[in-house]
């Protein structure tokens, strides 16, 4: 639907709308670049600033929830505009919780000062962090473009993600296995590395939802899933 | 995306009117064009379309209102359960009995309650003593879900009654022939929001009984009571579909266009 409303002021609100979910997701792209930057640099400050822009991005899924909720309420959208609602307010969920993830990244990054580095860790989890907000980035992008392929691929490279996140899994196993001092940094790690992994999960929601606004319907097919930490689905 | 309604109760699979490729000619006007559609018996179906895209047209074909029109031109075939409508042998008075109407603004005969309803019944001969034309008229009011604001009073006259209990009479005297299919044009686009939602309630329960056909220029309206939607534009039926699919994903853009607003 590209044609504009009889009644521009629906216009306006929908746009408006989209317009926030887009400076969320560029709030929570940054949050998470500068997250993995804070940890690879083990930059203290630079962790605090993630931890406290969070709420930032908290207050914007609040106000796109509100203005969804007046969107629904008093403007009683249909088909197209249904959808997009709809996709803006579980985009905004998404995002939501991909900030959560960065910030505990910031948290973990604290606590990893003062523990003895692992080696090969922090590039290992730059690479992941790195492929992960390409796909967020990918995903908002097909989301903004109406862009079907790149969603798709997006969805697709979660597999790479799972598979990263599983040979991270094991690497840190051997680690704690041969030297039990490295257990606690390896345990906060691991944690990040999940994290990280989640994030790419919610990538992937966001670009499930660009399927949804475009065709009317999720795709059917089961997600592409890896996994062979031994600890199931 | 299920839809509770669509299945509850249902018997989605008989057609009671079958309509194939009728146009209609106003003179030189073209009005509707080679429409084709399957009206399901016991649902509601609702026709939608900006002013002038034929769906009163289409709706007034249905019980052949369009022979009181000296310039209209009916073609194509229209079947109910399977005969034709349009046969010379049908006769059009016999046939409104069976496909009763319902009008934008209610129109009571300047009579009483009582005798709005049973005139229906009378002239068809559908009783034969007064006991049994009271019990059709209790049984209509009651189906139209009048019965209880108006049964101390049958004796007096229709049109003081207020506007939603007027369109309710209306309703009620439809039924009072025993039809089979509802026709509705607009019937609510004159009554407040507590009426229109008293009228609404109604005709989901006339469901149960009848095949309804309503035309409404309220979207809202359409999706909160038909089960079945078409969309008309320009004399053409640009979408025929499932009420959930048509307002959650339609196929055709201008149908997308029409219920979001964006085409008038």
């Amino acid at each position: 639907m590209n044609s504009a409303h009889i009644l521009t002021a629906f216009d306006r609100d929908l746009e408006a709308a989209q317009a926030l979910v887009v400076r969320m997701g560029g709030l929570v792209e940054a949050a998470l670049l500068d997250a993995a930057e804070a940890l690879d640099t083990r930059d203290a400050d630079l962790a605090a600033k993630v931890r406290v822009g969070d709420k930032a991005i908290d207050a914007l899924e609040d106000e796109i929830n509100t203005r969804c909720a007046l969107l629904l309420a008093l403007r009683g959208p249909t088909a197209g505009d249904l959808r997009t609602v709809l996709t803006v307010m579980k985009i905004a969920a998404a995002l939501e919780r991909a900030g959560d993830y960065a910030k505990n990244l910031a948290k973990r990054t604290a606590a990893l000062a003062t523990m003895p580095q692992v080696p090969g860790a922090s590039g290992s989890i730059r690479r992941l962090a790195k492929a992960v907000v390409q796909m967020l980035t990918d995903a908002l992008d097909a989301y903004i473009r109406r862009d079907l392929k790149l969603a798709e691929d997006v969805r697709r490279r979660d597999r790479d993600i799972d598979q990263m996140y599983n040979s991270i899994f094991r690497e840190f196993l051997t680690h704690m296995m041969e030297d039990p001092r490295t257990i606690g940094p390896c345990m906060h790690l691991h944690f990040i590395a999940k994290n990280i992994e989640r994030v790419g999960d919610h990538a992937t929601a966001v670009a499930e939802q660009v399927i949804y606004l475009v065709t009317g319907s999720l795709p059917e097919d089961e997600r592409p899933k890896v996994d062979s930490t031994g600890a199931g689905a | 995306m299920d839809d509770m309604r669509g299945t509850l109760g249902i018997d989605a699979t008989t057609t009671k009117i079958s309509a194939s490729a009728v146009q209609v000619h106003y003179g030189q006007n073209h009005a509707l064009k080679d429409v084709s559609v399957e009206i399901l018996d016991r649902a509601v179906t609702a026709f939608i379309g900006p002013s002038g895209c034929g769906k009163s047209t289409f709706l007034r074909c249905l019980n052949r209102m369009n022979d009181t029109v000296a310039t209209a031109r009916v073609t194509g075939k229209i079947l109910l359960d399977g005969e034709d409508i349009y046969d010379p042998r049908v006769d059009p008075v016999q046939l409104r009995a069976k496909v009763g109407m319902v009008f934008q603004k209610p129109n009571p005969f300047p009579k009483s309650i009582y005798d709005n309803v049973a005139y229906g019944p009378k002239i068809h001969g559908l009783s034969r003593n007064k006991s049994e034309l009271d019990q059709i008229v209790e049984s209509s009011l009651r189906k139209a879900a009048l019965w209880n604001e108006v049964k101390d009073r049958l004796d007096a006259p229709g049109t003081g009654l207020s506007g939603g209990q007027q369109q309710r009479l209306c309703i009620a005297r439809a039924i009072a022939t025993g039809p089979e299919v509802l026709l509705m044009d607009e019937p609510c686009s004159a009554l407040d929001p507590i009426a229109t939602a008293q009228v609404e309630e109604l005709i989901d329960d006339l469901r149960n009984q009848f095949s309804v056909v309503i035309v409404t220029h309220s979207m809202q309206q359409a999706a909160r009571v038909s089960q079945k939607t078409a969309f008309f534009h320009l004399g053409n039926l640009v979408e025929y579909a499932d009420t959930p699919q048509i307002f959650t994903n339609p196929k055709d853009p201008r149908t997308e266009a029409y219920i979001t607003g964006r085409i008038g």
